[in-house]
């Protein structure tokens, strides 16, 4: 009975993970699949011919690697945004007491209920206004509308776990309130820092609608409306380049979660544990 | 080094009012413990000493500054916490010398100190440690030793012992007095046990609700309890009170409650006929002999002594203690002396001040006395 148990529940596990497996090992494959080879019936798991030339195609010939510069300095410019800000703002929520403290909180959290159909024509006309257009900075500012609430709600529980008694040590000992800031609460709030930041990167580095509607120009195109914008047609779909492309996109968020992945478990469980 | 003097001090968080009016001047050197039940106002009061909280009005004094719209770093005290509040990210030699490079004190010396404090708390070998590898006691001692390694004019101490298992508590309340002694600085202890502010402190400020009931050194706390809460809060067994009425007879007073009248001492000008309560200390009842009648209903024994529980006929119960030789059986009927020397009076309600006309001639012996803090100001002056 027991053992029945057992095989079903790993049963279920494993076609879980299958399932979610699948497309990834479909993807690394057909990238480096040579084209004639793509759609033979019936299909080769694996390929019978490997070639690299859909990468070497895509960073030699293409503007692939100008749209991974941008990605890479949209997605991190959010992230340092993101993070300063709503460090500093979940310690005013958590620390200072004043009036409206809590529905200040609430007001940040419904901006972020908004969908964002609704906020892009604001946000786009606010963006001309301020002469910023069509740049990635101007993607920045719309990432952080929506990043920064969900960043600061998050942040906001990590510090409410840190003791209040630390702070006042700090003050005790002589510290100034930034000074306890920086010595006592940031080394506390690193692994909530951390978590925030990885979240707000993977955020920005996949957003497709804001890049889509308010950047139009080579030059300031991020990965996902770059790529889908040169390899997608209404008459073609380059599947070779396209897959390729995305493995290669995977690649930074890979390395990023390979490097902080102790981290963020620790994250995940901290503001609930003390100690 | 220095006095500290709170004039008027009132605390408002939101309408609620933590702590009313506080009046207290705390001697140079001195050890005074604020005590009393859990929620009246003690931690309160001590962050606004320390300048963690603002009073809603009135001064606070250290030494000759109001230290009103002072930071808590520019005030130079040291606290420690009750949750001991040790940086869990860093070092205990770390943990000790951040005061220190807070003041910019530099490298050299701040090690120097930090192995001066450590060596002193016994420490020395847990200084490359983090605060989660330490048990409860060291940890205490790490808080104690960012106190310590400063010399700053005021020690302010939050529960300090409260974590600690019985033992290490006996232990550590010896210690802190020792290390009073030797630095001679002002410390002002807060703490809801009892035996920790009778045992260290030079005068207790016995608090409630937010209110000072009485601030006066231990034995007098003990022995003449401004009002019935302290006369109900100091002492293991606790008084035994009883309500009833007090009558006047040519001169003579005499308290009267179901199955008890007893001649009572001389009481002082604002003592009324009608209602009040009698209050007898467990060691001033004599079981044997005497007008009063009583039933055993309970008997502890802790060894050296037994603490008895004696229902009276008017269904009042009272404590008596008694060396452990002696002995009832429970269901026994005795007969009880109330010694009216020791007995005290209380006016009606929870805080009926203690009308007792104060003993002139049996001096109370004090550990603090004001008049040696002279010669300390004399060889500050000196250094
Ligand atoms: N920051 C605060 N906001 C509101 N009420 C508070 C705050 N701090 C303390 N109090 C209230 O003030 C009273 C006294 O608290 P405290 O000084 O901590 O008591 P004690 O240390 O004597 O147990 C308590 O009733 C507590 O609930
Ligand atoms: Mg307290």
């Amino acid at each position: 009975m027991l053992t029945f148990r057992k095989i079903l529940f790993n049963l279920m596990a494993w076609s879980i993970v299958l399932a979610v497996a699948f497309p990834l090992f479909w993807m690394l494959v057909t990238s480096v699949k040579p084209g004639f080879e793509l759609f033979r019936r019936p299909p080769t798991i694996l390929p019978e011919t490997w070639t690299f030339e859909h990468y070497w195609k895509l960073l030699s010939e293409t503007n692939f690697l100008i749209y991974f510069r941008n990605s890479i300095i949209l997605s991190s410019a959010t992230t340092l945004v993101v993070v300063a800000v709503a460090t500093l703002g979940a310690f005013s929520l958590v620390r200072f007491k004043y009036r409206g403290r809590e529905s200040l909180a609430f007001l940040v959290l419904f901006t972020y209920l908004l969908p964002s159909v609704v906020l892009i024509i604001p946000l786009y006309l606010l963006l001309v206004g301020l002469g910023v257009s069509n740049t990635i900075f101007s993607l920045v500012i719309a990432y952080t509308t929506f990043a920064l609430p969900y960043a600061l709600w998050l942040l906001r529980s990590f510090m409410a776990g840190i003791p209040e008694d630390l702070e006042s040590a700090a003050l005790c000992d002589g510290a100034t309130r930034m000074g306890a800031f920086r010595d006592v609460i940031l080394p506390q709030l690193l692994p909530g820092i951390i978590s925030t930041a990885l979240f707000t990167f993977i955020l920005s580095w996949n957003e497709y609608l804001y890049a889509l509607v308010l950047v139009n120009s080579d030059s300031s195109r991020p990965l996902t409306t770059g790529v889908m914008n040169m390899l997608i047609s209404s008459f073609n779909i380059e599947w070779s380049l396209l897959m390729a492309a995305s493995v290669m996109m995977s690649v930074p968020l890979i390395i990023v979660f390979a490097f902080l992945q102790s981290y963020l478990t620790r994250g995940f469980g901290a503001g609930g544990v003390k100690g | 080094m220095a006095e500290v003097v709170f004039s008027k001090v009132q605390k408002k968080f939101g309408a609620f009012t933590a702590v009313h009016g506080l009046d207290l001047s705390i001697a140079e050197g001195e050890f005074v413990s604020l005590l009393g039940p859990s929620g009246c106002g003690k931690t309160t009061t001590l962050r606004m000493l320390a300048g963690l909280e603002f009073p809603s009005s009135g001064d606070i004094q250290i030494g000759d500054r109001v230290v009103n719209d002072l930071a808590p770093g520019q005030r130079d005290i040291a606290m420690v916490f009750q949750s001991y509040a040790l940086y869990p990210h860093l070092t205990v030699g770390d943990n000790i010398g951040y005061p220190l490079k807070k003041r910019g004190v530099g490298k050299a010396e701040r090690l120097a100190a930090v192995a001066k404090t450590a060596e002193l708390l016994q420490l020395t070998e847990l200084l490359k440690r983090k605060p989660r590898q330490l048990s409860g006691g060291q940890q205490q001692r790490v808080a104690l030793g960012r106190a310590l390694v400063r010399d700053p004019q005021v020690f302010l101490l939050d529960e300090p012992l409260s974590n600690l298992d019985a033992k290490l508590r006996g232990y550590m309340r010896v210690e802190l007095v020792e290390l009073h002694r030797r630095l001679g600085r002002t410390m002002v202890y807060v703490t809801h046990d009892q035996l920790e502010a009778m045992t260290m402190s030079d005068r207790i400020a016995v608090m409630e609700g937010g209110k000072l009931q009485q601030f006066a050194p231990p034995a007098q706390v003990y022995a003449e309890p401004a009002n019935r809460f302290v006369a109900s809060f100091i002492g293991t067994p606790g008084m035994t009170l009883i309500d009833g009425d007090l009558s006047q007879t040519g001169g003579v007073w005499t308290f009267n409650a179901p199955g008890l009248s007893m001649p009572v001492g001389p009481l002082t000008d604002e003592a009324t006929a009608g209602p009040a309560c009698l209050g007898v200390r467990p060691e001033h009842v004599s079981i044997g002999t005497g007008p009063v009648q009583g039933v055993i209903q309970v008997v502890e024994k802790t060894g050296h002594e037994n603490i008895v529980i004696i229902g009276l006929e008017g269904g009042h119960r009272l404590t008596g203690r008694v060396p452990a030789p002696q002995s009832w059986s429970i269901g026994e009927s005795v007969q009880l002396t109330l010694e009216a020397e020791h007995a005290h009076i209380f006016g009606a309600g929870p805080h009926g001040a203690r009308l007792n006309r104060p003993h002139e001639t049996a001096p109370l012996k004090t550990k603090h006395n004001p008049d040696k803090t002279k010669p300390k100001l004399q060889k500050a002056a000196n250094e």
